[in-house]
């Protein structure tokens, strides 16, 4: 290490010092941009933007939210602004770029709201009036219209799960079983009977109807079944504001996605990341550290170990589309082409193994953090003093003794090092995905109820590629832009996460180790 | 390291002994098997190569076999709408008389071009990073630092490519004049910084010295980036008649593609600087300090040993920090996928797309069916890269044992 050289009075270090200089400043201020970037437009999305009602000045009026304002092309002073109108169904576009001269006035009345619906995107405007089946309450009503909205919204939410719960456990169980044509007396009878019980709780939740004006004066009526949710953002305060910002952020990581991944959660997306990292990390641990062990403690120190070291080493800087390549010829083409043909022959031309699926991105991740493993453990090996391993062989302990009960119980900080990094790794790896079985929508996750649970040959989603597809496949870009956001968010806090904590243990076993030895 | 079998062991120890034979022959099999397993890559992809050019390609049934041979691989070819022979890459065929063009030249063009571009970006912003935290920066803040640019390296390429493709291109593509004007005011910015520090009275000074400069002039970097795009649409009005684009087209005869190289570069300069960074500045701080103490009784300033001493003894490592970089660059998937237009073109221009092969096979390899011609190529393109990155690799990891030889040596003499 090199001493400390402020001190030196130095005052003429010439212009290369600066710019070096910079070049430290540049790069972390890039860093710092790019993570403020991802915070505040990932975060922001979910907090209950104030709707505007703007009256341009040929008279138009129409309400939205405000997303963003930049200059106009090649104009110095003119500036435009984007407002998120909704109502996709009544105008045909949910974006409305606007001449920031052309406004005459911006209000915020408290009325406005803005309703999540099943199709179409979300609808801004007014409630007119909720129809019941008898009564009928208008916004003369006030805050009795609201509490009854909210009311009927809540009964329909609980309709619908006991509906779902009707059609996932006894309907669709039932209608397998009369396929597989095991038949029993009544089966008929109770599939039947269910049927009808999911068109009864259909239709009661259509019972109650919403009436919605836009501010352009088109009307439209909808069942409340059609509604997801109904807020009043200029109505509510700020702590409203945050318990709807938290609940947003809950119904984000929890919820499925709907429109083309262009609104909802991303839920699914989470789950099969963490299903495929658990799944590679079962795959990589023993080996990975089987390999170190053999690399460092077992293999003659000789020219062709250190080969094979470098060669190891190496395998870490191969790009990860070349892992995506061997995964898809070997592991799917390959391995599970060979499977289809033994075992699931009946099934074939469809595929079930011989296309890409979870088993085999695992395996691919596996093999691809695998240099990883071995590096991290290996120089956790090599930190330990000899003086530990001679004690033991001393103390007359054989070489397998004193590996398992003194050498690798000091190593396990390292193992796990090389696990996080294994992880933060796979879980931001995309490219290799696109190749053995990451797919944009699944509609099964990789784990049910039925035999064998863990269904290992299907598809999945996956938070990086979700990115990818949200950003660049999706047909309206601005409106999966937020959820982009939100999801790289997510995804870098996780491997950030990850690999600060690797870094804090690297950190203590160097530490430890030190003090040893001394 | 356990170099020596315990003392021979008595008949009751026989047991255990076979034991301990027993675990070393599970690890060391296990150990064997998985390093043959992952070096597998290379030949599972070679041999999957070799039928391409063996002349008797297997036939598939979806898609013609087409004739590959070195020549029609990377010279221009004589294809039927064409006057003149050309590099083409098209391997999806829309009618059934077409045949697919499998030129590698412009995937490996452009592979070339984003790596170079990404290179340009990386190389100085990492080593004026490397240089100055490992001859500058004070021991506390350089263990500081460190953490801060492996997260760099963390963040993963599948968000840089978005960020780059989605916000930052459309933003450069409003703010061009403001961006290209950054290249210069930003170390004019740096070298103004250098002068005001000069000026400034000891007191301030020694609070923002130059060996803690790489944390105060972030704000004012900051400051300078934002002027830059405030000036821009004045800029524009000014120098280029209130439209770049037009200007460029009009005068130089550039195309202005959103996704760029540019775009490219900068997004994967990003992801390579800490790779660059932490190697450069491994070797330029393993320097034996008996060197540069040398240089400086001699009455050398921080700036000359640096520059005549420091820098050509830790030149290896240097070189092999540049070229694992360069590694990384070509491999390069998400980020390129993502900001670039993924066209194939043949152009040096900073303001064109291109298609890498790692992108290319991405885009590619799922719809290609298997055993086919279009497969068959797209692993070449898998094997050049890995061939291409081991090889680079390799040399950069043994430029870099021989230079801690070089180290010790040179240590050991003074």
């Amino acid at each position: 290490m090199r001493r400390s050289t402020s001190r030196r009075p130095w005052l003429a270090e010439g212009p290369w010092a600066w710019l070096a200089a910079g070049g430290v400043a540049l790069s972390l201020l890039m860093v710092i941009a790019l993570l403020v970037l991802l915070a505040g437009r990932g975060l922001a999305h979910f907090w209950p933007q104030d709707i505007e009602a703007v009256t341009l000045e040929d008279g138009a009026q129409f309400a939205g939210q405000v997303v963003r304002e930049q200059g106009l092309p090649g104009e110095v002073d003119g500036r435009e602004r984007l407002y998120r109108t909704g109502n996709r169904d009544l105008q045909g576009a949910q974006w409305r770029w606007v001449d920031v001269a052309d406004i005459d006035t911006r209000a915020t009345p408290e009325d406005l709201v803005i309703v999540e619906r099943r199709r179409w995107g979300p609808f801004i405007g007014r409630v007119v009036a909720l129809e019941g089946p008898e009564t009928r309450w208008t916004v003369e009503d006030g805050d009795t219209l609201w509490q009854q909205l909210d009311e009927r919204l809540n009964r329909v939410s609980q309709l619908r799960s006991e509906r779902d719960v009707v059609r996932t456990q006894y309907l669709e169980p039932l209608a397998e079983r009369l396929a597989n044509g095991e038949k029993v007396a009544d089966d008929e009878d109770e599939l039947q009977a269910l049927k009808a019980r999911i068109v009864n709780l259909q239709e009661a939740m259509q019972r109650d109807r919403v009436v919605l004006e836009s501010l352009e004066g088109q009307q439209l009526t909808l069942t409340l079944d059609a509604l997801i949710d109904v807020t009043r953002p200029n109505a509510m305060s700020l702590p409203a504001k945050l318990s709807s910002w938290g609940h947003n952020v809950w119904r984000f990581l929890s919820e499925g996605p709907r429109d083309a991944n262009t609104a909802g959660g991303i839920w699914p997306a989470i789950f099969g990341t963490i299903m495929m990292v658990l799944l590679m990390s079962v795959l990589v641990m023993p080996f990975g550290v089987l390999a170190a062990i053999y690399l460092n403690e077992i293999a003659p120190q000789g020219r062709l170990t250190r080969l094979v070291r470098i060669g190891v080493r190496n395998l870490a800087g191969v790009p990860s589309i070349v892992y995506g390549v061997f995964g898809l010829g070997v592991f799917v083409y390959g391995i599970g082409g060979t499977l289809d043909s033994l075992f699931f022959a009946d099934e074939l031309p469809s595929p079930t193994f011989g296309t890409g699926g979870l088993l085999w991105a695992s395996l691919t991740l596996a093999l691809l953090t695998l240099p990883v493993v071995i590096v991290a453990t290996e120089e956790g090996l090599a930190r330990i003093p000899d003086a530990q391993r001679e004690g033991a062989l001393a103390l007359g302990a054989t070489r397998s003794e004193a590996l398992r009960r003194v050498v690798l119980p000091m190593a396990v900080p390292a193992m796990l090092t090389g696990l996080i990094l294994a992880v933060a790794r796979a879980a931001g790896e995309v490219a290799p995905l696109m190749l053995v079985g990451v797919t944009k929508l699944a509609s099964q996750v990789p784990v049910d109820g039925t035999f064998p649970f863990i269904h290992l040959e299907r598809k999945f989603m996956h938070l990086g590629y979700h990115i990818f597809d949200a950003g660049f496949h999706g047909g309206d870009v601005e409106s999966a832009m937020p959820l982009v956001y939100a999801t790289a968010l997510l995804l870098v806090l996780v491997i950030l996460v990850l690999n600060l904590t690797a870094i804090f243990l690297r950190h203590t076993i160097r530490t430890r180790h030190r003090v040893r030895t001394h | 390291m356990i170099d020596r079998y315990p003392p021979p062991a008595p008949v009751r120890r026989r047991f255990r002994d076979l034991r301990d034979r027993l675990f070393t022959l599970l690890v060391g099999a296990c150990g064997i098997g998985v390093i043959l397993a992952v070096l597998a890559i290379g030949v599972f992809l070679f041999v999957e190569v070799v039928p391409l050019f063996g002349g008797d390609t297997p036939a598939s049934e979806t898609q013609a076999t087409t004739e590959i041979d070195f020549e029609s691989l990377w010279l221009p070819q004589q294809y039927p709408d064409y006057e003149t022979p050309r590099y083409r890459w098209q391997a999806n065929v829309l009618s059934e008389d077409d045949t697919p063009m499998f030129s590698l030249t412009p995937l490996a063009w452009g592979t070339l071009k984003a790596a170079a571009y990404a290179l340009l970006f990386a190389i100085p912003l990492a080593l004026g990073a490397a240089i100055h935290s490992a001859c500058f920066m004070s021991r506390r803040l350089r263990h500081r630092l460190k953490p801060a640019l492996e997260l760099m390296e963390a963040l993963p390429g599948v968000v840089i490519g978005f960020v780059a493709g989605l916000v930052l291109a459309p933003y450069v593509e409003r703010h061009l004049v403001g961006a290209l004007a950054l290249v210069l005011i930003l170390p004019l910015g740096l070298l103004v910084a250098g002068v005001v520090h000069s000026c400034l009275p000891a007191t301030l000074a020694r609070a923002l010295s130059l060996s803690r400069a790489g944390l105060w002039l972030i704000p004012w970097l900051a400051l300078l980036v934002a002027l830059a795009m405030v000036m821009s649409p004045y800029l524009e009005v000014v120098w280029f008649g209130g439209d770049m684009r037009a200007w460029l087209e009009q005068q130089l005869g550039l195309d202005y593609a959103m996704r760029n190289a540019m775009i490219v570069g900068l997004a994967m300069g990003f992801a390579i600087i800490p790779t660059i960074y932490a190697l450069a500045e491994e070797a330029l701080s393993g320097v034996p300090d008996s060197l540069s103490e040398g240089a400086q009784a001699l009455g050398a300033s921080r700036w000359q040993t640096l520059w005549n001493v420091i820098l050509p003894a830790a030149s290896p490592g240097i070189f092999s920090a540049v070229m694992i970089g360069a590694g990384r660059a070509v491999g390069e998937t998400m980020i390129v996928l993502m900001a670039t237009g993924n066209t194939a073109l043949m152009t040096l221009s900073p303001l064109d797309g291109m298609r890498s092969m790692a992108a290319n096979i991405a885009i590619e390899l799922p719809e290609a069916a298997a055993g086919g011609t279009h497969y068959r190529v797209l692993l070449l393109c898998a094997f050049l890269l890995f061939v291409f990155t081991f090889c680079v690799n390799t040399l950069a990891e043994i430029v870099r044992g021989r230079l801690s030889h070089r180290y010790r040596r040179l240590g050991g003499l003074a």
